[in-house]
């Protein structure tokens, strides 16, 4: 069997950028808000039913659709924040409690989107020519999401880095306390970085959907992996997730190619993700780069 | 026209079954402190094994007991290496474990059949000449037979030396080592003890059934014990019972108001959003649940011989 390495690259690329765009908001919040929102994953689903709506059945522009759902995504994120979990913290929910509820409100989120939209798979109708550089065969939807990601990458360095909210985004993930007493407003940089994060997934989402369909597991799917991300990277690190999910998504892929050299089923892929999250908690559970104390 | 007894015999049968796993994650969550968001992926491998072996002609007692065990098994090795981490470490690891064992039961269409999955699992006990009815209401007896063996066992652990360590982990795990108890062989103990009863289940409804296929294996059903836990009352095995039956009502109830009130709700979509809702609620305004812990007087008169004590370490390791 030959293999085309170079298309195992590029996909790897691909499917590297966009769990980036997923993984990025579920780490700052994780590091953040210290606990995994399960409702990550239904921002991702509900940014590409957004633009689903906006796009295939209000018949607005796609570049201006494809803002509209980002920024509605935003908003969910932004109200999930300041509705469910910031009362909840307040009230002293514990870890568990905080998880449950955010499960809750995943599922009511996606059911929601299901009596809407249906619960059958869509489509944005959208055809895409195929473009050949050398070997490797690729559209212009993954040429922009790859461009999107990498743009976006730099602008959080950029905002993490060098400007005063990144920076009291990292001093509250590190010490909340010291933060707090630093005189940073915490409430102000939480629901900041709850909605940066949603608005991201909800972008991926778009792209998610567009690359093959829309079904209301769309999120759901990606969420093991933006996990095993997180994990890999370090809960709440920019650059670890970054490193983390090209080393996913290289390995997925490389773990597809062995698959099939093996006579299994492709949809294994997903396994790999789980591979990789089990062994991060055995051989190195802070991941990669540590910012939050892992052990109880 | 529908016969209303079998559907209400049916939601009986069905919270004897979902009341096992209630009360296995009542024995996680609720005494130790762990978070399984993976109850269904042992509820899956218990019914898949007893489907598997229930097809051989194994007897119910022989595939029961091997369900039990895998899915045991299976807990306990997955657990292992969350189980020194903090709690959302368990919860993010289960949860992926369900959706990778039902990948499993999707793909392995020789063991498992696949997509279709299995069909034409005889019932655990076969008696010739019975009406439809009464072979029900022998799958219900055997059914809480086995609910209350569950309900038994947990009781005993709860009241037993070994669950108050539990509930000392789950109060503070640091107390617990101090005393000398290893608390991580404790957490697995109890995570494969929880895993097993969940197998059991599966191996119950499995034969219910008669058919398993991966879809009866969402993650929802997780968060429907979760439901049943949180509701009823954590660490109390009657409120895990209790919650068992009032969820299935509920969801029941809102399958029927669907069809006598004409909503235009799809009926699934309505019971999962309704108890979305419902589960918010109750862990925003009573995170304790239905029923509260019973603290016995032993335990009182414990705690007031420990808190001194507890003060002493606490400033020891400190120092």
């Amino acid at each position: 069997m030959v293999i085309n390495w170079l298309q195992v690259l590029m996909n790897s690329l691909v499917w590297g950028c966009m769990y980036l765009l997923v993984a990025v908001g579920l780490s700052l919040t994780y590091g953040l808000s210290r606990f995994p929102n399960f409702a990550h994953a239904e921002y991702v689903t509900f940014g590409a039913y957004m633009a689903y709506m906006f796009f295939s059945i209000l018949g607005l522009d796609l570049y201006l659709s494809v803002g509209l759902a980002v920024l509605s995504s935003a908003l969910l994120g932004g109200l999930s924040y300041v509705l469910l979990f910031k009362p909840l913290k307040s009230r002293g929910a514990s870890l568990i409690h905080l998880m449950v509820a955010s499960i809750g409100l995943g599922l009511l989120i996606r059911h929601t989107l299901m009596q809407v939209f249906g619960g059958g798979i869509l489509s944005f109708k959208m055809i895409w020519p195929c473009i050949s550089i050398g070997p490797v065969v690729t559209t212009p939807l993954l040429l922009t999401a790859i461009a999107t990601a990498l743009i976006v990458a730099t602008l959080l360095h950029i905002l993490l880095m060098k400007t005063k909210l990144g920076k009291a985004i990292r001093a509250t993930a590190d010490n909340p306390e010291l933060a707090a007493a630093s005189g940073i407003d915490m409430d102000r940089v939480s629901l900041f970085t709850w909605l940066l994060g949603a608005a991201l997934a909800g972008f991926s989402g778009v792209f998610l959907a567009m690359r093959s369909s829309l079904v209301p597991l769309l999120g759901w799917k990606v969420l093991l992996q933006a996990f095993a991300i997180t994990l890999l990277g370090g809960i709440g690190s920019f650059y670890g997730t970054l490193a983390a999910s090209f080393i996913l998504s290289l390995s997925e892929n490389l773990g597809v190619v062995a698959l099939t050299w093996l006579g299994l089923s492709a949809d294994y892929r997903s396994a790999v993700a789980f591979i990789v999250l089990v062994s991060t908690l055995i051989i190195k559970p802070e991941g990669l780069i540590s910012t939050v104390k892992r052990r109880a | 026209m529908p016969d209303p007894l079998m559907y209400a015999l049916d939601a009986v049968a069905y919270a004897g079954i979902f009341g096992m796993l209630s009360l296995s994650l009542n024995l996680e969550y609720g005494y130790t402190n762990l978070a399984n968001f993976g109850k269904v992926a042992f509820f899956m491998v218990g019914a898949y094994v007893a489907a598997v072996m229930a097809r051989m002609k194994y007897p119910f007692a022989v595939y029961a007991l091997v369900a039990a065990l895998v899915a045991g098994f299976i807990g306990l090795l997955t657990s292992l290496p969350a189980l020194r981490l903090r709690e959302d470490f368990l919860a993010i690891t289960m949860i992926a474990l369900g959706e990778v064992m039902k990948l499993i039961v999707k793909n392995e269409e020789w063991l498992a059949g696949g997509v279709w999955g299995l069909s034409g699992i005889p019932p655990a006990v076969v008696v010739q000449g019975l009406s439809f009815r009464e072979r029900l209401l022998v799958q219900i007896a055997l059914i809480y037979g086995c609910l209350v063996a569950c309900y038994v066992v947990c009781e005993l652990i709860a009241k037993s030396p070994y669950g108050r360590v539990l509930k000392t982990i789950r109060e503070d795990e640091l107390l617990a080592a101090a005393y000398g108890k290893n608390v991580f062989r404790y957490k697995a103990c109890t995570f494969a003890l929880g895993s097993a009863v969940s197998g059991l289940a599966g191996a119950l409804f499995a034969q219910y059934m008669g058919t398993v296929s991966p879809y009866m294996f969402e993650p929802t059903v997780t968060f429907s014990v979760w439901m049943m836990v949180i509701l009823g009352g954590p660490a109390n095995n009657t409120g895990a019972v209790l919650g068992a039956f009032l969820v299935e009502g509920f969801h029941r109830s809102s399958r029927l108001l669907k069809d006598y009130i004409g909503l235009p709700l799809d009926p699934i979509n309505l019971q999962v959003m309704l108890t979305a809702l419902l589960v918010i609620t109750v862990v925003f305004y009573r995170p304790q649940g239905l029923l509260k812990e019973r603290i016995t007087p032993l335990d009182r008169g414990l705690l007031k011989k420990l808190k001194p004590m507890y003060r002493r370490v606490k400033t020891w390791v400190r120092s």
